[in-house]
């Protein structure tokens, strides 16, 4: 083996990682009191290792080299820390199956109603297969293709790559200007959920009641949906400019005030939430009207006339039953206000004024598409596509215990 | 609309029996209509200013004219004619027709895998579907361009276009919930008879979706028809270019101003084609799916 | 049942499209990519059929590609695949790119000295020489000019006079004064505010060219690869200042950055008095001025008086025309062809009528001012059909077109005014141009700014050079 200068030994950052995953099988023993401890202890050890290497070793550990700068490291150490992460949960859900005498993989849910035969698996193979195919070519394939490049300098056209290790995300670290990027998406997508919901969902309520001309009032709430985001942010800016727009130009008839809608701070970022609540309202209305259809009225009346009132049935019985639609918009609004809006950024505001409204998808965009500084760009889009994966595990892991599966 | 009339005499907190004249003149459910009608005013206000504006010539748009102008029949000929939108939406119209019954057959197909047979690992497969929601497709054009170049056989642009897309992770999601709320009993009687797992698919269990099926459809040719960057890079022949191609061409202004009457004009048109579907569609829709009940 | 449901995919997909009738033809085919989709490619394709029905064995078709990114983007996966035009319309900003990725044969060289190329002349010597000059690379003439634009200044002369300015403002010195003489109108209400015009990076590369700075090292990139930022330099701070001084005394309309329509508006709108655009827009804007019903007057773009240089000249904008490497010679020869056509004398200034953009030819400005009567090179902008104009002198009926052919002539040529040539010119452009509108709008320690940005840009810069240069 070549000698190379490290200034974390590979061999320290394996057996930190054994440490760790050695010390929490011993504690998930504790916990739980099952299984021994010396198979928790070897098996963690080992889990341990493999989650420092994992995403280390493919890299060849050059995160830890001797010529690297303090931030290489510790984004060598946050991905050892996702190595174990992975490993550790993984191993501990095995070696605790097979301490309680389970089997290693679950067989099968229990789905009632599924199809008996020996060949039920080959069969659901074969009628996954075009969606599994289609994702591996299309999706995976291109994914891992792309990812590749965020440990190089690329850019697009170039003659060569540079490989950098870490050095794209490690700039990420350091850059203050993502970091209020990823602020600015977290609190821009907050407010675009939270507004577009509960509008959504009251006036779906509204939609629901027996009233006439449910139909034509639906028609028209939904046409924005129609609009593509990049064409919305045309529009919105007809609308918005400060002294070209028609809003302030009726503002300023009516009250004699003109409000600086794109090119002051909280103002411009409250134009892009709603414009973006504007584009996809429609959507959620969709759901959430579709979703009040599947809410037994007899469950309504008998509350009614036990006596709840209007809100009371709303808060105890409506709202409950709609969780598993909340459920998916809340996931699919996220997904449109992360990676969707920055069409709209671009007409409207191109991200300003002074970078207010420069949210990391649309940073994603300007590095890679505009810039055609590839490498960068997709190491932003790995941290932000993390980011949503975090974010929607959380969201399953609060939605299972939230969401009603009643059985009316 | 029996129902309808029993749960308003339940429901209504008005129609109990002691009205004052004064609330019998107001009409039932006011507060809904009144609700209704400030959002209609709200949202739909942008799509009519939009309207207006496709009637205008450019200095009627700077002057904020607020009647409607002179140039509605000049802007409908840019845009159909001189911009040749007419084309640019029959081919959009093809384009998400294949995907949106694309992604519903192939999400049917794999909500119907994921739902009625009992294998190991099942969450993984689900897993591997449902992650693909989150992954920014507009970042990986160019390698999924280079992923479909590098085959040349493909019969029709079309093809390489829509054939990528077709896989649908909301969809499956969909489809999987709603059969999750499937009687179990269907599948055992079909069993009972004998059927395969195809035939209890086309016999029961599609006849017991157009509901969700419907619905979807509505989505995915909305996904169809708002696609741009990828027939951007992938399509080499304009005259079979997109509806959003279109509209960018429309809304181009290389220094030189915009022409807003034509962008307007194209923004109301083209937003037509996906309303008609859902009205035509809505019915289905309305009548509304379940999304999830487990086990 | 399975076998069935693929049948019926399959089935779908060849119900999509018919499959294209591939034609066997004996002539040389040329495909022209071009950024514009409007009636500026409806001009460009008629140019191409003219050409056309000159040559029996050519066959040119332009290819819309909506925009200048798109173009750079698709060609480069183009050249992947081999699927990419013998012809590709690049912008300025791409001039770099274009010339460290060695795709495209230079003009120059194909010519080889020859004084026509089958049957069509070459003249460089008409070409205003700022214009040919940005195009030259290492001396050689490397591109065919077509999209020429410069900025200019627009003025509202009845709401000037009525603040009894008399002398349309020249310098930045002028503006603000002229602001301070329009202040009462703003505060009785008659207008909103004294100036508006889009906040937009190329205006910050002409005001470095007018003051005789370099935007990066090593003359701009000309005398040899570029390596270094230059932001650190009086030139920079004074523009910002300038910023600064219009925006936070109200006389300025901030509308965010590039926005060319709603600061247009403002103008034509009679809602401001002073308006800064480029000449390709003097058509819109001379319309919508008689619409509004105000006179309308145009200068060249204003410039820092207290600079030690003075006016030096203005950069071009705009974009011009490839041609591809390896061709073979006979399709080399044909597109040259076509290029010396679309760029000669009379499609030059039928190029000007039609879009507004700059003719690249002295000849053909001298055409326009000389018109024979019955001539065919006239367009109308919004109808993009071809017209009669009554007037044997087509500057006479619209004098605002020349003051960017003037602005250009006159600009004395350097390596300030040839502009810079550096790869990451697209990637830049917002850091630049984003300080500029952070000082305007906040204010703040301008030299920590400026080497924080200078810094960044040059990190860029060594990147990119890194991965392109030949070492």
């Amino acid at each position: 083996m070549d000698e190379i200068a490290y200034s974390v030994n590979p061999v320290v950052v394996g057996l930190v990682g054994g440490l760790v995953g050695a010390l929490y099988f011993a504690f998930l023993r504790w916990q739980t009191q099952v299984g021994s401890l010396n198979a928790s202890l070897l098996v963690g050890a080992v889990c341990g290792v493999a989650g420092a290497m994992l995403l280390t070793a493919p890299l060849g550990y050059c995160m830890f080299g001797a010529d690297q700068k303090n931030d290489d490291l510790i984004v060598g150490w946050i991905m050892v820390a996702l190595g174990l992460l992975l490993t550790l949960n993984l191993g501990s859900m095995l070696l605790w199956r097979f301490f309680r005498g389970q089997r290693l993989l679950p067989r099968g849910d229990t789905t009632p109603g599924a199809f008996r035969g020996r060949f039920g698996a080959l069969y659901a193979a074969a009628v996954l297969s075009p969606t599994i195919l289609v994702l591996v070519y299309f999706v995976y394939l291109p994914m891992f293709d792309t990812l590749r490049l965020s440990t190089f300098l690329a850019r697009f056209g170039a003659p060569r790559t540079r490989f950098i290790c870490v050095s794209n995300f490690s700039r990420m670290l350091s850059d203050l200007d993502y970091h209020s990027n990823l602020f600015l998406s977290f609190a821009l997508s907050f407010g675009i959920i939270i507004i577009t919901m509960s509008l959504a969902l009251l006036i779906a309520a509204m939609l629901n009641q027996p009233i006439k001309g449910a139909n034509i009032y639906r028609t028209f709430l939904i046409w924005p949906y129609a609009i593509s985001p990049i064409v919305a942010g045309s529009i919105f800016g007809l609308l918005l400019g400060t002294e070209s727009g028609i809003v302030n130009r009726v503002l300023d008839l009516v009250f004699g005030v003109k409000v600086p809608w794109l090119v002051t701070i909280p103002a411009a970022q409250i134009s892009v939430v709603l414009a973006s609540v504007w584009n996809v309202i429609g959507f959620n209305i969709l759901f959430y009207t579709a979703g009040l259809q599947t809410i037994p009225k007899d469950l309504l009346e008998s509350a009614s006339i036990d006596g709840a009132s209007a809100w009371q049935r709303f808060a105890r019985i409506t709202f409950p039953l709609l969780s598993p639609f909340t459920f998916f918009l809340i996931v699919t609004n996220t997904i449109y206000a992360f990676f969707d809006t920055f069409g709209l950024i671009f007409v409207l505001t191109r991200g300003g004024p002074t970078e207010s409204t420069f949210t990391a998808m649309y940073r994603v965009y300007v590095t890679g598409i505009l810039a055609s500084d590839i490498g960068k760009s997709t190491a932003q889009s790995l941290i932000l596509f993390l980011i949503v994966v975090g974010i929607t595990i959380f969201q399953f892991r609060v939605g299972q215990r939230r969401v009603q599966y009643g059985n009316y | 609309m029996t129902e309808s009339a029993s749960s308003r005499f339940v429901f209504d907190p008005s129609a109990n029996q002691s009205r004052p004249l004064w609330r019998r003149l107001i009409p039932q459910r006011w507060y809904a209509h009144l609700i209704l009608t400030i959002s209609v005013i709200i949202i739909t206000f942008p799509m009519f200013y939009a309207l207006l504006i496709s009637t205008q010539s450019n200095p009627e748009v700077y002057n904020h004219k607020f009647t409607p102008g002179s140039m509605f029949f000049e802007n409908l000929r840019t845009v159909m004619v001189q911009r040749n939108m007419g084309r640019f939406m029959l081919n959009s119209f093809v384009i998400a027709i294949s995907i949106a019954v694309g992604k519903t057959i192939m999400s049917v197909l794999a909500g119907l895998g994921l739902v009625y047979f009992r294998y190991p690992g099942k969450w993984i497969v689900f897993g591997f579907v449902l992650i693909t929601l989150i992954m920014p497709g507009d970042v990986l054009l160019i390698a999924l361009y280079r992923r479909v170049v590098s085959f040349d056989g493909w019969p029709h642009p079309y093809v390489a276009l829509t054939l990528p897309l077709l896989a649908s992770a909301t969809g499956v999601f969909i489809f999987r919930q709603h059969f999750m709320t499937m009687p179990p009993d269907l599948s055992e009687a079909a069993q009972l008879d004998g059927a395969s797992p195809l035939q209890f698919l086309f016999r029961v269990l599609i006849p017991l979706s157009w509901n969700t099926i419907g619905a979807l459809m509505v989505i995915m040719f909305l996904f169809g028809w708002n696609q741009f960057l990828w027939p951007l890079i992938l399509l080499r022949d304009q005259h079979l270019q997109v509806v959003q191609w279109g509209m960018q061409s429309l809304s181009q202004n290389l220094e030189v101003g915009d022409n807003f009457g034509p962008m307007m004009m194209g923004v109301i048109i083209t937003s037509l084609p996906p309303m008609i579907i859902f009205l035509i569609l809505q019915r289905q829709f309305m009548k509304g799916f379940a999304l999830t009940r487990d086990k | 049942m399975l076998r069935k449901m693929a049948l019926a995919l399959l089935l779908l997909f060849i119900a999509v499209g018919a499959v294209m009738p591939a034609l066997a033809q004996e002539t040389i085919e040329l495909e022209a990519w071009v950024a514009f989709s409007d009636h500026r490619y409806d001009w460009a394709v008629d140019t191409a059929e003219r050409f056309n029905a000159l040559y029996d064995n050519i066959n040119v078709n332009m290819v819309s590609v909506v925009d200048y990114d798109t173009i750079v983007n698709n060609y480069t996966l183009g050249r992947e695949d081999g699927n990419y035009p013998e012809i590709v319309q690049l912008f300025d900003a791409a001039l770099q790119f274009a010339v460290d990725t060695g795709w495209f044969s230079f003009a120059e060289e194909i010519i080889a000295g020859r004084d026509e190329v089958l049957g069509q002349a070459v003249d460089f010597d008409d070409i205003i020489p700022v214009i040919s000059n940005y195009y030259t690379v290492d001396g050689v003439w490397a591109s065919v000019a077509w999209n020429t634009s410069t900025p200019i200044m627009y003025y509202n002369v009845d709401m000037l006079q009525a603040a009894g300015i008399e002398e349309l403002p020249t310098t930045w010195a002028d503006i603000l004064d002229a602001c301070v003489a329009l202040q009462p109108m703003v505060d009785d209400g008659t207008i909103s505010a004294c100036a508006s015009w889009p906040f937009s990076g190329w205006f910050i590369e002409q005001w470095l060219a007018q003051q005789n700075e370099y935007m990066v090292n090593n003359e701009n990139g000309r005398a040899a690869r570029a390596t270094e930022f230059n932001l650190d330099t009086d030139a920079y701070r004074a523009i910002a200042q300038f910023y600064r001084d219009m925006y936070s005394n109200g006389y300025f309309i901030f509308e965010g950055q590039d926005q060319w329509g709603p600061t247009t508006q403002n103008f034509i709108s009679g809602k401001v008095a002073i308006h800064m655009s480029s000449s390709a827009a003097a058509r819109a804007i001379s319309e919508g001025a008689a619409e509004t019903g105000f006179a309308l007057d145009t200068t060249g773009m204003v410039y820092n008086d207290d600079a030690p240089s003075g006016w030096v000249g203005n950069i071009l904008g705009g974009a011009t025309m490839w041609i591809s490497n390896g061709l073979s010679p006979e399709a080399e020869e044909a597109a040259m062809a076509f290029l010396l056509f679309f760029s000669n004398t009379e499609n030059s200034a039928s190029w000007h009528t039609a879009s507004g953009y700059v003719p690249v030819r002295n000849s053909s400005i001298d055409l326009l001012r000389n018109l024979e009567p019955g001539n065919e090179i006239l367009w109308d902008i919004p109808s993009g059909a071809r017209v009669d104009i009554e007037a044997d002198d087509w500057y006479a009926a619209f004098p605002n077109f020349l003051t960017a052919s003037t602005q250009l002539g006159n600009s004395t040529v350097n390596n300030a005014t040839r502009g810079s040539t550096y790869g990451t010119f697209q990637q830049s452009r917002p850091y630049y141009n984003g300080l500029v509108e952070e000082y305007m709008l906040n204010g703040g320690d301008l030299d920590a700014m400026i080497a924080e940005t200078n810094a960044t840009l040059t990190e860029l810069l060594q990147e990119y050079n890194f991965l392109f240069a030949d070492e």
